[in-house]
């Protein structure tokens, strides 16, 4: 097998002990320290027979064994090119001035938290970053730990830095690895990285998909150089991230407007009473079918979000038989037909749909509203509340809207989603008044 | 008890919660329903040879023409069949390494090596340089928890993998194995020889010469897959 020397900058090969190295003079690390893997970080061991074992926590990235150790070289920075900011778009005032601190915070080298609404145009705000620091022949990674956003981000780079080359990097990508100077990759890829960003951003930091929050904080720092600066981009900060605001220990930008100016709506609240008959067949209930008849007259389009994906069909039904000529669908993760529903919806052939929390993200639907039946359940926590109410408004034409929770009681995390919204919406009034005077 | 398939990560809820409450120890199935039906079985209809699909009941033609060469039929036997779902599985066990995989299979397969109780069972091997590297062989994973006996290793310079070598180099590559101990004797022993898959039959007739030319008095095989 032929290795080039630059597939080795900043990376982690596994590579068998007893296989020639490929490459003079690479650095050999071990893959185990005690028990804990050194890709991951995981003490998930599996055994093999003769004494050997394996890590089974980052298997889908190719197995990492006791028979293994890593190949790497330092990474050095070996880019000459010339980048142009292709993109002709300009910043909000805010928009700017947030862009500004990154910058300011790649010289210092610190790391920055900036707190961003749904929709306060994040991806521009970074262009002025991204410009500086490909310029300075810095390596750049942007990771998030949700493929969706690094397929949607993808493009938008590409046209924003036409002239430079890039590399994006996923589970789904066919494309094999190669050395560059931008990397934009899913959270996990990261495991394959060491010491090679000087400068790291992570976007959605609070979506990882599963509790594996200590997985990615470990490839996070693996991937990261000892001197860098790492930007978290995120809508709803983890507890976690906005205790280090508290005690000073990360620096944060808000960014409490959308990009028209306008406020995050606020989530209303409905009480309702037992709409799961004895927790079995769902209902639709009195107050909920009054909102429904008004959208039947009025047509504004909608989502409404249930706890269960068995709740799905029932209500479905039962909207139907009632209002046969508002024509909707229900769609959830597994859903086969997902894409081509939300597709619908988003052609507006269809005026609503009834979803699980799958599409609390990324997805969006202008000039919607959204309700959410059995908002008291747990699976609806603080941030994912922030995140549905944050599909609506998210156009010029209809810069706000409806977001109206159905319950049975008011739970910890509506009222947290609701403080974290007014909070939002305080920072964004004094800002509106500051650009009024 | 909950625990997690082993193929899908899905939970598997088993009747055996409600015994393991009583403290009755059952053992937990390690792939779930859903996965299981994945993988097909060969079914009744078979040739008698070599253990594949058969529609009728004479020998099927490579059978027909290992015994003009001479050969005693293995009377091959193979539970599974190797559709996508099992090449898929192959893929994760033996290539991606994944040695705890070896638990989907192995209750089913002791299962049927109850069929060949007084036979001695061996295993194909596989190289020292597999050995190094993939660091198991996935035919003895399959066999933890029964007797057998490793009799063969790979002789030296036979590297290549076998899924590395296309249909024509398989077919006349020269014997593979040798005997690890060449002064053992099997005079009026029966033999059982296991291996992951049985694609060609060459494998295991390879391995099969060697036992009867130190008196082995009937050999037979099995694999989990075909
Ligand atoms: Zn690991
Ligand atoms: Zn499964
Ligand atoms: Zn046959």
């Amino acid at each position: 097998m032929i290795i080039q020397p630059e597939s080795l900058y900043g990376r982690l090969v596994t590579w068998p002990k007893v296989v020639a190295q490929p490459v003079k003079n690479c650095e050999i690390l071990p893959t185990f320290k005690g028990n804990t893997c050194q890709r991951c970080g995981c003490r998930n061991l599996e055994r093999l027979p003769r004494q050997q074992f394996y890590c089974r926590q980052c298997l889908a990235l190719g197995r990492v064994s006791s028979l293994d150790h890593f190949l790497t070289l330092p990474e050095p920075n070996h880019f000459n090119q010339k980048h142009m900011l292709t993109w002709t778009g300009t910043l909000t005032p805010q928009q700017n001035e947030v862009s500004q601190v990154l910058v300011q915070k790649l010289k210092q080298q610190q790391n920055h938290l900036v707190w961003a609404v749904t929709g306060a145009g994040k991806t521009e705000m970074l262009f002025p970053l991204l410009h500086t620091a490909l310029n300075a022949h810095l390596r750049i990674g942007i990771v998030s730990p949700r493929v969706d956003v690094i397929v949607e981000l993808a493009p938008r780079l590409e046209q924003a830095f036409s002239k430079s080359d890039m590399v994006v990097l996923h589970g789904q990508q066919p494309l094999p690895y190669r050395y560059t100077q931008l990397v934009l990759a899913t959270t996990h890829q990261l495991l394959r990285f060491y010491r090679a960003f000087d400068l790291l951003i992570i976007d959605e930091v609070d979506s990882f998909p599963f509790a594996g929050d200590r997985m990615l904080a470990y490839a996070v720092e693996q991937a990261s150089k000892i001197d860098r600066t790492q930007i978290y981009l995120t809508a709803t900060p983890t507890p976690q991230l906005q205790r280090q605001v508290k005690r000073k220990k990360l620096s944060v930008s808000y960014l409490p407007l959308r990009f028209h100016q306008h406020l995050l709506p606020q989530i209303t609240v409905r009480y309702v009473g037992d709409w799961r008959k004895k927790k079995r067949q769902p209902t639709v209930p009195p107050t909920l079918h009054q909102q429904l008849s008004r959208y039947y007259q009025s047509g504004q389009r909608f989502l409404l979000f249930v706890p269960k994906i068995k709740d799905l069909a029932p209500l479905l039904d039962i909207i139907r038989q009632h209002w046969p000529d508002m024509l909707g669908e229900s769609v959830y993760a597994g859903d086969p037909k997902r894409q081509e529903k939300v597709q619908m919806m988003r052609d507006k052939r269809i005026q609503y749909l009834i979803t699980t929390t799958i599409l609390e993200r990324g997805v969006t639907l202008p000039g919607i509203d959204v309700l959410i039946l059995g908002a008291d359940d747990p699976i609806f926590s603080e941030n994912a509340l922030v995140q549905i109410a944050g599909r609506v408004g998210r156009s010029h034409e209809r810069p706000s809207g409806l977001v109206c929770a159905y319950v049975t009681y008011k739970t910890q995390a509506l009222r947290l989603a609701q403080r974290q919204i007014k909070k939002m919406n305080q920072l964004g009034n004094v800002l509106r008044q500051n650009n009024d005077e | 008890m909950m625990n997690k398939c082993l193929l899908c990560q899905e939970s598997i809820l088993t009747k055996s919660d409600v015994l393991d409450i009583l403290g009755i120890r059952t053992t937990q199935p390690a792939v779930c329903a859903q996965c299981l039906t994945q993988f097909e079985t060969i079914g009744e209809r078979i040739c008698f040879g070599c253990g594949r699909l058969s529609h009728d009941d004479t020998l099927c033609q490579d059978c027909q023409r290992w015994q003009s060469n001479g050969k005693q039929l293995l009377e091959h036997r193979a539970l599974y069949r190797y559709n996508a779902t099992m090449k898929d599985y192959m893929q994760r066990y033996k290539f991606s390494g994944d040695y705890a995989l070896r638990e989907v299979f192995r209750s089913v397969l002791l299962q049927h090596l109850k069929n060949y109780s007084d036979y001695i069972k061996v295993p194909i091997p596989i190289s020292d340089q597999t050995w190094l590297t993939r660091g198991f062989n996935q035919v003895t994973g399959l066999l933890e928890g029964c007797q057998y006996q490793e009799l063969l290793s790979v002789r030296a310079h036979q590297k290549a993998h076998q899924s590395q070598l296309n249909r024509q180099k398989r077919m006349t590559r020269k014997q593979p194995f040798e005997l690890i101990d060449g002064t053992i004797n099997l005079q009026g022993k029966s033999i059982l020889l296991i291996d992951d898959i049985y694609t060609t039959g060459n494998t295991m007739y390879y391995a099969a010469d060697l036992l009867y030319s130190v008196g082995a008095q009937a050999v037979r095989s099995v694999s989990l897959a075909r």
